[in-house]
């Protein structure tokens, strides 16, 4: 009803907005917005709709009807040939991707391309009209026209391929082993490819398998599956062939695809196959989920903005000039195509490509696979990330964390490469304790792994139990040994009725005939079934006293956010146990209670190493750090103080109210630093209180929240103006991932629909890693700007000849393909070597840029680069033009107004200033040496720019001069591709460039030294005086 | 049923709110914006700055491009210091020398009908405005009688004025315009003048004296039957070079040679090529078409 309601509405407003708007343009983007809106609205909605599947609640017998097949000779081949052909492969339809050819297109029409084709279509129309006309240069126009069209087209290639060589790192990242399934088909089990698989199929799968599809359980022995790629719980689920629930998600019956079976073995009917499976549902929904537009994206657009704004009313307003100024529409068209190429850096948008991808290339290095190249710099400029405890905090295994035996609590190693454990090992208790644990325990090292470090063995069990196993080994060595010597001759594995699990063994001691119980559970349990309690190896009597030292340990591990796990034993008398005795599980014809209470142990998913550093440095940025997870508030805040999220001194309001013993009510909610959210208290928020809650708190933990719940703190965060990355592993954080402004899915952990749905992926699964590519994205952003201005400047110095040989009439200064010359040969390499440029300072030590006040260019970066470097480098290489028509007999002020006849192609005796007389040849050619006189200073002052450009603030010397090697390649590339220009290609005329007298380098110098000091200057006084005048006007 | 509703009436304001936030902005908001940039009352600025602060920057710009206009002009100025007033730096771009003809109206095509006296009058009248600083008078009142047959070297300050020689418009006899004040365009028999372009210092033919001679360019030989050239066999004299530039040689003429095109196919297109001969001079050169030859039609009509 809902839905409907919601429906009627948005078409009324639509109806509404139609008779106001008149604006056609503007309407279709609306409605293509409410449009775009009721597609999330009603696709969240299904989103949470329950599955209509009725499967579980079937009978065997049903089942085999509904799908025509049989639980014991399975599918024939034939009928699954069938199948097959009319459900399509059991696997996810990758995400709709764009098809390659529009790809291509857009990279044709994107940035400056436009601005480029409108420039080679104005060539080519000024072709037409000249050479109708019978003008002898006609030709020229062609030219460029085809020059400018290479240009777009060779950078979209560049652009295009260098997007398409990204992706393909990720093609091949996900691609996977194809995976086999144990089926039974015309009455036989085979091996057959999981994609093979249709419905009606019996499947049979054991521990460690990846469940192939949907399946409904017929046949289930112990088996257990991880469900926590579909839900995010992280606890062990038990899986039977009982129908439990009327929601096919909680029923026991039906096992997922992509889920894994950790323990025991089933068998079932496959129920649903590829994108019909829930997991194709929820990866499909994601991939619905619109992606946002990338901040790097937003500023250089923004960028292109500026510079096509520029660029267009600078060459109309001179086309109005010019046309004013009597010139012929023709010419005032070709003086529009220069200034127009002159404006657009027709190099810039390569050269940010090649700067991210050269960081997502180090990115890689530290193990941060970037999918898409401009989230490179989206991780730099996040403010918030919301991360997830387990596996990416945390190390994503259970290890015992401490221990209580003899009434005191030792500490054990949680780190990650544990060898020894430095406890007290030596009192007899402990001795009891260890035995339980290594008896008490079903979990097993798969064989042949000898050689691998314990921590690092793979082990079969559960996560608890994996702990115990492992914690064992590493003290006591062998433990498949000492099981083997104490034979097992009885087990109740552990479940959830009676909380404990119990088994019965020989001893090791051939003197001792008597049989030992060890049993192990929740410690209240165990507790309530022991009378005595072992004490420094003795038993003593389990009085009121020891029982209180009991619970305060217990309280101690448990407000530690650890499991805690009781352990006692029992020696069974030999007369009343003989060597013959049959113990029977089912009757339990053994003592159960009055036993010996010997120790607790307790367990925790032990936080990584490196990441409490991980998480000051990310405080020291500015950056939030909140921690999402499905896990217990009390175990969440636990890690969370231990890693940092949560500083040692603040406290929530909990706390606080604890402390001062008044209710929760009478806090002050504002001095409370923390706050550890419920997911069932979000549930009830409105939206107002959730960004109360994210403004007013620095420390927030959320615990117990749902997949769903990720997705609207995201919004939150959002909403806050913030740039959230978010890390996630499941298929159920896919729709959160793709909300993110950066989604981080975890390599290792990570489902594939995570990594479809994430930006960037960790190939470690460590928070760590992230900090250093917020370290890596803040550079490249700090870089980009530089290589910006760097681009900019020399545009006006491409810009003026334009302007003044249009408003003064001189010889023109440079040519348009001269430009390009610098724009796409000269200045590639610099630009791109500024990437490599250190940081000037500790940017981690500084806030997060902020998303729409700290651009990318700003105001600040146009004015210095345009108006005051820019400038300078003009008047550089005007004094280079000059020179070289004033030594060849033309002073300065005869060009003023020559034009008309310096470009007359029938005019071959002009005088000069000296009263010689010139062809147009002549003129030409000397024109041309005035181009690469030009050109030739507005290299030489590059340099001086390129050198400046590598600090913002500090000076160069303090940056070090010589630290940056690839800016010195950059500058001899530069010098050396001007070299070969002007001797090497100096005879080819259509290149428009000639050998050039040695002393023209040096004219410009001057000013380069100029620009330098300048610069320090400028940096000088921006250190001297910050926050003045200068430094908010001069400081970029 | 009562939740349902109220998280439809919930969804709803979303949809407004989102609504609006997506929504594009209205013509009057950005006319209303756009009136706050330019005059922001409440904070006194005008587009984005306060008064003072267009004071300060505006004061900094005057400053800096002043600064930078007063580099530039020192720098020009230097470099003009360098400059030698009646000899450039450099000479090697406009030699070798270059070729025009008079007369010259925008263009290498002379045609005209010799009945139409209007087709012909404007080349008539280029020739005599052209050839007004030859007239023998003003020759004979200004410069001096030169020995012919060797170069005219006048040693001496650089600065000092130099003398030119003769050139007078008798000279070229037929074509001087004297006799026949239409040079012979009446007639069909046009005379066109071949001037070789200054250069400064130039000594052309290396004590040879540089000669003319003309040919069809492409095509029927016979179109062109006779040239008669003036003075003398169409050569340019060396008594005429050196070139002392402008400053000093002031009375300078340029010598010439006119072509008396006195057969020449009519009522069809000529193409006609003239070049010099000469040591030093290039006249085949590819991308300079009028480095030592010029190239026109001529296309007369009965």
């Amino acid at each position: 009803m809902g839905k409907k309601g919601s429906d009627i509405y948005s078409v009324e407003i639509h109806g509404i907005e139609d008779l106001e708007k008149t604006d056609k343009g503007d309407e279709e983007e609306k409605y293509k917005d409410l449009k775009g809106n009721k597609k999330k609205s009603k696709k969240t909605d299904d989103l949470k709709k329950e599955l209509d599947l009725d499967d579980h609640k079937l009978s065997k017998n049903e089942l085999e009807e509904k799908y025509t097949t049989s639980i014991t000779k399975g599918l024939t081949s034939a009928r699954a040939a069938e199948i097959l052909a009319r459900d399509g492969p059991n696997a996810l339809t990758p995400p709709k991707s764009t098809p390659e050819i529009i790809k291509f297109l857009k990279q044709m029409v994107g940035g400056f391309s436009l601005l480029l084709w409108v420039g080679a279509v104005l060539c080519w129309i000024a072709f037409g009209i000249q050479a109708a006309q019978g003008v002898p240069s006609a030709f020229d126009n062609l030219y460029l026209g085809v020059v400018l069209a290479l240009v777009v087209i060779l950078t979209g290639i560049f652009a295009y391929y260098q997007e398409a060589k990204s992706t393909n790192i990720m093609a091949s990242f996900s691609k996977m082993i194809p995976q086999q399934a144990l089926i039974i088909r015309d009455g036989e089990k085979k091996e057959v490819s999981a994609e093979q698989l249709v419905v009606g199929d019996v499947v049979e799968i054991k521990g460690g398998d990846r469940i192939p599809a949907d399946i409904r359980l017929i046949f289930a022995q112990g088996c257990k599956v991880d469900n926590s790629s579909l839900t995010g719980e992280s606890e062990a689920q038990s899986r039977s062939c009982d129908f439990t629930h009327e929601n096919p998600l909680e029923t026991k019956n039906i096992a997922f695809y992509s889920t894994t079976c950790l323990e025991g073995t089933a068998t079932g009917i496959v129920i649903n196959t590829g994108d019909r499976t829930i997991i194709g549902r929820i990866a499909s929904l994601a991939s619905g989920v619109g992606n946002e537009k990338t901040p790097i994206a937003i500023e250089i657009e923004h960028f292109v903005h500026i510079v096509a704004g520029v660029a267009v009313s600078i060459g109309v307003l001179f086309f109005i000039i010019a046309v004013s100024m009597k010139y012929k529409v023709l010419d005032s068209i070709i003086f529009l195509i220069g200034i127009i190429v002159a404006n657009v850096p027709e190099g810039l948008l390569a050269t940010v490509t090649v700067s991210l991808s050269l960081t997502a290339k180090r990115m890689a290095k530290k193990n941060c696979l970037v999918k898409n190249l401009e989230a490179v710099e989206t991780l730099g400029s996040t403010s918030i990330i919301c991360s997830d405890k387990t596996g990416t905090l945390t190390q994503n295994r259970m290890t015992v964390a401490h221990l209580w035996f003899d009434n005191q609590i030792y500490s054990a190693d949680t780190s990650e490469e544990q060898t020894t454990q430095p406890f007290d090992q030596s009192s007899q208790s402990w001795a009891a304790l260890s035995k339980i644990v290594t008896l008490c325990n079903r979990a097993e090292f798969k064989p042949g792994q000898e050689n691998i470090p314990i921590m690092k063995r793979v082990v079969v069990g559960d996560a608890s139990e994996t702990a115990l196993l492992k914690f064992a080994e590493v003290i006591l060595g062998d433990v498949m040994g000492i099981r083997k010597r104490n034979r097992k001759l009885a087990e109740i594995p552990f479940n959830s009725t009676n909380k404990f699990q119990l088994s019965i063994h020989e001893t090791e001691d051939p003197n001792d005939k008597r049989f030992l119980l060890v049993m192990k559970g929740a410690p209240e349990r165990i507790l309530e079934r022991c009378s005595t309690i072992m004490i420094n190896g003795e038993e003593q009597p389990l009085d009121g006293e020891r029982a209180e030292a009991f619970q305060t340990a217990y309280m101690e591990l448990g407000g530690l956010g650890e499991r805690v796990l009781g352990f006692c034993h029992l020696y069974l008398p030999e007369d009343e146990f003989p060597d013959t005795y049959p113990f029977d599980t089912d009757s339990m014809n053994f003592p159960t209670s009055n036993l010996c209470f010997v120790g607790l142990l307790s367990l925790i998913d032990p936080p990584r190493s490196t990441v409490p550093d991980a998480v000051s440095k990310c405080r020291s940025a500015g950056i939030k750090v909140i921690m999402v997870t499905g896990d217990h508030p009390i175990t969440a805040k636990a890690i969370a103080k231990s890693v940092g999220i949560i500083s040692a001194n603040s406290e929530t309001v909990e706390d606080i109210a604890k402390r001062l013993n008044i209710p929760v009510e009478q806090v002050n909610k504002e001095d409370a630093r923390a706050a550890v959210i419920n997911g069932m208290e979000l549930k009830d928020m409105t939206q107002e209180q959730l960004d109360e809650i994210l403004i007013n708190h620095s420390e927030i933990v959320f615990a117990r929240t749902s997949p769903q719940q990720k997705l609207i703190i995201v919004e939150g965060c959002q909403r806050q103006d913030a740039v959230v990355a978010v890390t996630g592993d499941g298929v159920n954080d896919s729709p959160a991932l793709k909300k993110a402004d950066i989604g981080i899915a975890m390599g290792i952990a990570g489902s594939d629909a995570a990594k479809n749905a994430a930006d960037m992926i960790l190939l470690d699964d460590n928070f760590a890693s992230i900090v250093t590519g917020v370290e890596e994205g803040r550079l490249i952003f700090d870089n980009l700007k530089k290589t910006i201005a760097y681009t900019l400047t020399k545009n006006i110095a491409e810009l003026c000849p334009f302007l003044i040989y249009i408003i003064a009439s001189i010889p023109l200064p440079i040519g348009t393909i001269t430009i390009l010359f610098i724009d796409l040969g000269t200045d590639i390499i610099p630009s791109v070597a500024l990437a490599y440029e250190k940081a000037e300072s500790d940017i981690m030590n500084r806030r997060p840029r902020h998303k729409k006040r700290d651009r990318l260019v700003n105001q600040q970066l146009a004015v210095y680069s345009y108006l005051q470097i820019g400038i300078l480098q003009s008047i550089g290489a005007f004094l280079a033009y000059f020179t070289v028509y004033a030594e060849q007999g033309w002073w300065p002020y005869t060009l003023l107004g020559l034009r008309v006849n310096w470009e007359d192609d029938y005019n071959n005796d002009i005088e000069d200033s000296y009263g010689q007389e010139w062809t147009r040849y002549q003129r030409e050619y000397l024109q041309w040496s005035g181009y690469t006189a030009f050109f030739v200073s507005i290299t030489i002052q590059q340099v001086a720019d390129l050198i400046i450009r590598k600090t913002r603030r500090n000076s160069i010397f303090q940056q070090g001069l010589l630290r940056n090697k690839v800016i010195w390649l950059g500058i001899f590339s530069q010098i050396a591709i001007a070299l070969i220009l002007c001797y090497g290609l100096g005879s080819v005329t259509a290149l428009n460039f000639t050998p050039l007298r040695v002393q023209y380098w040096f004219v410009a110098m001057p000013y380069a030294i100029l620009i330098w000091v300048y610069d320090e200057i400028r940096k000088l006084f921006i250190r001297q005086y910050p926050g003045s005048w200068w430094d908010k006007n001069m400081y970029y | 049923e009562n939740k349902a509703e109220e998280s439809a009436h919930h969804s709803e304001d979303e949809q407004e709110e989102s609504k609006k936030k997506m929504g594009k902005k209205t013509l009057a908001d950005v006319i209303q914006e756009m009136k706050t940039f330019l005059w922001n009352s409440e904070t006194r600025e005008c587009m984005g700055r306060t008064v003072k602060s267009w004071g300060l920057i505006l004061f900094f710009y005057l400053i800096f491009y002043m600064f930078l206009a007063g580099m530039f002009s020192f720098c020009m100025y230097g470099m003009l210091l360098t400059l030698r007033p009646y000899t450039p730096t450099y000479r090697d771009r406009v030699s070798p020398p270059g070729v025009m003809i008079r007369p010259y109206l925008h263009g290498f095509t002379i045609a005209f009908n010799v009945s139409e006296p209007s087709t012909w009058k404007p080349y008539v009248n280029s020739m005599h405005h052209f050839l007004q600083a030859y007239n023998d008078n003003i020759q004979e009142e200004k410069n001096i009688e030169c020995p012919a047959g060797r170069y005219f070297v006048q040693d001496g300050k650089e600065s000092e004025e130099k003398k030119a020689c003769q050139f007078k418009r008798s000279q070229l006899e037929n074509c001087s315009g004297i006799e026949d004040p239409t040079f012979g365009y009446s007639t069909g028999q046009p005379c066109i003048l071949l001037k070789m372009n200054r250069i400064i210092g130039y000594r052309p033919g290396s004590g040879i004296p540089v000669s003319v001679n003309c040919a069809i360019q492409k095509g029927n030989e016979s179109a062109l039957r006779s040239v008669d050239f003036y003075p003398g066999n169409g050569t340019f004299d060396l008594m005429f070079y050196p070139y002392y530039g402008k400053l000093t040689h002031i009375n300078y003429t340029s010598p010439l040679v006119a072509m008396h095109f006195t057969d020449v196919k009519k009522n069809d297109i000529v193409p006609i090529q003239c070049r010099l001969k000469g040591e030093g001079i290039v006249n085949d050169a590819s991308n300079d078409r009028f480095l030592g030859r010029i190239t026109f039609t001529l296309s007369i009509g009965m």
